[in-house]
């Protein structure tokens, strides 16, 4: 039963949020080669702009936004809808993307006159074409619209791996793309058994009438494998540490920040509006067992990296994983609805808090490499002096990832571990502290280092640009004030989420 | 908004302020020379505000100060002594390279621990200790020796374990109380008929014990408080072990008479008091001595608050706090005296090492000096059973242990056969030494009941005298053998862990061998087809 409803002034802007990265992506093409990012930096100022109205708005009227393109009605028609949770979603994309942008003017500004313009063309349009994608991830409303973005986002990510174009990233990246994929196959394959078995791919229609039968147990999945392999959960993380050995700073940090998120807001989707309910508990348990082998594992690989980008980037693969441990908090909670669980409210948190905590780790790991002119932890002797804001930036990042207050991901922590102990998950309960402990680990072991002394022979550090530095700042800053938010399931992320239109 | 409850609040602004301010390079470098004047404001507060309290943020934050008998009595002698030891600081590394980093360290470890003192709902309570806890390492680190990096490292491992126990602790604590941030009254009255009172309690000790150093968890002080600069480690024996003992005070349900509880850590402090001394006698560093010292102090105020738990016993945390107050001004007092001997020709030594003699038996129950007073205090929550025995006969060890390290002070090396002290360092160990002794007489009848006239009776008297006795003839005969006992390297179990260290690199290697594997292409794709089928079979 679905209520016609012509769309909402505010649905308008749902659109907007696509077509404006999508039009300045044609528009360096056409116009701006030379300049792309005149061009990609506004663009990314209104984005942010867009997200930000369509959050305040949803918040205030307490309601979703909608928009049917065409005014068509679904399962015809692609509806484009922002609830609490999709409007935080493309606001934190939206500030990330648009911080790294003035971040990246230090990379990939294009030299007036200057003969290569190969590098900043790509990742301007990149930048943009990663914008509509998770702009798109965040607000379709139906799987293959979803699909769609998925390969949007694939396509966007995969060449900021091998910008640099050498031998080593090229494989890197090549890597990547096989492997997502292979993601990507699972995962349509598992939209037509779908298809095939309810003649619908709206979400909301699907909610109402998906069966525990055979097929949408194999589409599931599918699906879910699919999407694991695209976010690197251990132990399908082969891509990510080679992705992020020869990637530029930006590059990884929308990648760590934001593009390994989207695969997993499709789970959560897939999980809680597609599954038929109640849920398997032994499926829920396995996403949360390879979420704990993912934070536990992978958080001693990146205790022992030599270099502090591939720190980084396993620590990545670790954080990741305490997004997965929350499908058996929220099963074993008793709040009626999984968005006044505050399992699922601290999974969200921790998604969001740990995507400006990394955004800002990558970063300040990109100053330091280009101030010291290499990135091996042993030798960051005298960093803390070459550029001690971004080791502030890292440190603060790091607080949110070893989960100390007061940081976003010190809340997200305690929301987490309460609904273990709630749900009498001890095992859940002491991945989660011994996660933490190992990230300190491998934060503390950067902080000590850069604040001993510079090796003999070492060649004096390069300066970088203060406003680069405070860019970093900022992210990690803004991870810092979520640690401000109540310890309690936020009405925000719950707009919309009741009455599933 | 009161007048108290402003001071309170400042208290905890002017030391965090002043850590901000030297983000500015100038202000940091002139920063030793002030931070003296932090604690202050915390002092004031300990002397009018009592009573007072003031919310700093709204629901459902409310993060919440306020200052109760218990906080006030220990808050002001964190502050006297944090300001004494800063005013020492000032001299003691006067031209050093780094003090700016070191004013910094400590601004924020002082306003931590001042923290914990004042704070009243949970999430303020963990902030507060974290910084405490995890600035001191910048404390512990600041020297640059081998010795003292090790320390650091051992002291960084086992904070942030502690901080895990807690974090824990507090989540089931905070169950109890349906609301964002409870206040840690309200969720430690729902504590006891909770389901999860056997896991919560032990978390608590695991993780408090942890900071005021309980065996076998002890390792990381002996290691700790010798290797950092002669005031902070007056600190950090003095101050940052008791942010574990207002943990136990503030959050044991003391008044809900839970005997096997109760029962359990009085056997786990009477075992550390004792231990802490069979150790501390085979050690050569003064500064190691007093650090096992602080140990065996540290599992008597846990005696003292597992027997008050055990009878359900009122005022159990005034007493124990009576007793910590006692030992946080002495064991300042002896670690900035160290200080002066070791700097100072013997000929300039003999008044200080007179005073020194005092101090470290006051530690013993002296007669007439706050020991005495703490224990006399204390003594009625054990009863007259074993722990009560065993708790007199602590004292035995403590005169030992302090004999042993009177003995040691007195034939430290001097540096300098002409060297007189320097009024920056005699004056401030001189307030402290005398605080230790003036203090605990005017808080004594507020605090125990009694009148002070019942301390000179002969009976309390003879109870204070032969232990110290005892302990002088046992005194006698560790000196005829003394070199004869086994050398117990510092930290004495943490050797154990030590061996133990080739085993978890070998995991670690292991680990990495077994990702490696995991990252090629026909493992990887093989799991993802795995993963696949079992999801598709599970869901």
């Amino acid at each position: 039963m679905m209520p016609a409803q012509v769309a909402a002034p505010d649905g308008v802007l749902l659109i907007l949020a696509l077509m404006l990265p999508s039009i300045g992506l044609l528009a360096i093409f056409v116009l701006g080669h030379s300049r792309p990012e005149r061009i990609a930096l506004p663009v990314l100022a209104a984005n942010l702009a867009v997200a930000l109205i369509v959050a305040l708005q949803v918040g205030h009227s307490g309601q979703a936004a909608t928009y049917r393109l065409g005014g068509w009605l679904p399962p015809l028609g692609i509806t484009l809808r922002a609830d609490g949770l999709s409007a935080a979603l493309i606001a934190m994309a939206a500030l990330i993307l648009f911080v790294v942008a003035i971040y990246a003017r230090g990379n990939f500004a294009s030299k007036a006159g200057g003969s290569e313009s190969r590098q900043p063309m790509v990742f301007w349009t990149l930048l943009l074409g990663l914008s509509t994608a998770l702009n798109t991830v965040f607000l379709a409303q139906d799987l293959f619209s979803l699909f769609v973005a998925l390969e949007l986002l694939t396509f966007s990510a995969v060449p900021l791996v091998c910008l640099e174009g050498s031998r080593e990233t090229l494989r890197a990246a090549l890597r990547y793309l096989l492997f997502a994929l292979a993601g990507s196959v699972l995962y349509l394959i598992g939209v037509a058994l779908l298809y095939g078995a309810y003649g619908t791919l709206d979400i909301a229609s699907l909610h109402q009438v998906t069966r525990a039968d055979r097929a949408t147990s194999i589409a599931l999945g599918l699906m879910i494998a699919g999407l694991m392999a695209k976010a690197a959960l251990f132990p399908l993380h082969l891509w990510l540490p080679p992705a992020h050995a020869g990637a530029p700073a930006p590059a990884s940090a929308v990648l760590s920040a934001l593009v390994v998120k989207a695969p997993f807001f499709l789970i959560l989707r897939l999980w809680f509006d597609v599954a038929p309910q109640p849920q398997p508990v032994i499926a829920g348990t396995m996403l949360a067992a390879l979420g704990a082998a993912s934070i536990l594992v992978c958080s001693v690989l990146a205790l022992r990296q030599a270099r502090l980008k591939l720190m980084v980037a396993y620590s990545t693969v670790a954080q990741v994983g305490y997004l997965f441990l929350v499908f058996p908090l929220v099963m074993g909670s008793e709040a009626a609805v999984p968005w006044a669980s505050i399992g699922w409210t601290g999974g969200v948190l921790q998604l969001v808090s740990h995507a400006f905590a990394k955004a800002s780790m990558f970063l300040a790991a990109g100053l330091i490499a280009e101030a010291m002119g290499h990135d091996r932890i042993d030798d960051l002797g005298g960093a803390a002096e070459a550029v001690p804001i971004s080791i502030a930036a890292f440190a603060l990042a790091g607080l949110s990832l070893m989960g100390l207050p007061p940081a976003g991901g010190f809340v997200a922590k305690v929301m987490l571990l309460t609904a273990a102990v709630v749900s009498a998950n001890w095992w859940i309960a002491a991945t989660i502290l011994a996660g933490g402990l190992l990230a300190a680990g491998y934060v503390f072991r950067v902080i000590g280092r850069a604040f001993a002394d510079p090796a003999g022979g070492a060649p004096p550090p390069k300066a970088v640009a203060r406003s680069r530095e405070l860019a970093v700042l900022s992210l990690a800053g803004v991870a810092l004030l979520l640690g401000f938010l109540p310890l309690q399931p936020f009405a925000y992320l719950g707009i919309g989420q009741g009455g599933m239109p | 908004m009161t007048a108290s409850g402003l001071l309170i609040a400042s208290g905890l602004a002017v030391p965090l302020g002043m850590s901000l301010a030297c983000f500015w390079p100038g202000v940091r470098e002139r920063a030793l020379g002030w931070i003296w004047a932090a604690p202050i404001p915390a002092l004031l507060a300990a002397l009018f505000a009592r009573g007072g309290g003031i919310v700093m943020s709204p629901e459902p934050l409310r993060l919440t100060l306020a200052l109760d008998d218990v906080g006030a009595m220990l808050l002001g002698g964190a502050a006297l002594l944090w300001s004494a030891a800063g005013f020492y600081a000032a001299t003691y590394l006067r031209g050093q390279p780094g003090t700016g980093r070191f004013a910094v360290w400590w601004l924020l470890t002082l306003a931590g621990s001042l923290g914990t003192f004042m704070v009243a709902d949970m999430t303020s309570f963990y902030l507060a200790f974290s910084v405490a806890s995890l600035s001191a390492y910048g404390l512990v680190s600041f020297e640059t020796t081998a010795r003292a990096k090790r320390a650091g490292d051992v002291y960084m491992a086992l904070a942030l374990l502690g901080e895990a126990f807690i974090l824990l602790a507090f989540v089931i604590l905070a169950l109890g109380v349906p609301i964002g941030n409870p206040l840690i009254r309200e969720a430690v009255a729902a504590l006891p008929s909770s389901p999860l009172l056997a896991p919560a309690l032990i978390l608590l000790v695991l993780g408090f014990g942890l900071k005021m150093g309980l065996a076998p968890l002890h390792v990381w002080m002996p290691l700790a408080h010798p290797v950092a600069p002669m005031p902070a480690s007056a600190a950090l024996s003095g101050i940052i072990v008791k942010a574990g003992v207002i943990g136990l005070m503030r959050f044991l349900p003391l008044d809900a008479g839970l005997p096997g509880w109760g029962g359990g850590l009085v056997a786990l402090g009477l075992f550390t008091a004792f231990y802490a001394v069979a150790v501390g006698i085979t050690q050569q560093q003064v500064k190691t001595v007093l650090a096992y010292s602080t140990v065996s102090q540290m599992g008597v105020v846990a005696a003292v608050l597992g027997a008050g738990m055990a009878a359900g016993a009122p005022g159990t945390a005034l007493l124990a706090a009576f007793y910590a107050l006692h030992h946080l001004l002495v064991k300042g007092a002896l670690f900035l005296g160290v200080g002066i001997v070791a700097g100072s020709a013997p000929r300039h030594r003999i008044l200080i090492v007179l005073a020194m003699g005092v101090l470290a038996l006051s530690l013993a129950g002296l007669p007439l000096t706050s020991g005495a007073l703490a224990k006399y205090a204390a003594k009625p929550l054990f009863g007259d059973g074993l722990a009560a025995a065993l708790a007199t006969l602590s004292a035995v060890g403590s005169t030992l242990l302090m004999l042993h390290f009177l003995r040691l002070l007195r034939e430290m090396p001097a540096a300098d056969p002409d060297a007189a002290p320097e009024a920056g360092i005699l004056l401030p160990w001189a307030i402290v030494a005398l605080a230790s002794l003036v203090m605990p007489w005017i808080l004594f009848q507020p605090v125990a009941g009694y009148a002070l006239a019942d301390l000179f009776e002969a009976k309390a008297l003879w109870t204070a005298i032969w232990p110290l006795l005892l302990g002088g003839v046992l005194a006698i005969a560790l000196f005829r053998i003394g070199r004869a006992l086994p050398q117990v390297p510092e930290g004495d179990v943490i050797v154990l862990a030590g061996t133990l260290w080739p085993l978890v690199q070998a995991t670690g290697r292991q680990i990495e061998t077994a990702d490696r594997w995991l990252r090629q292409w026909p493992v990887a794709s093989a799991m993802l087809i795995v993963i696949a089928i079992s999801f598709a079979l599970a869901l």
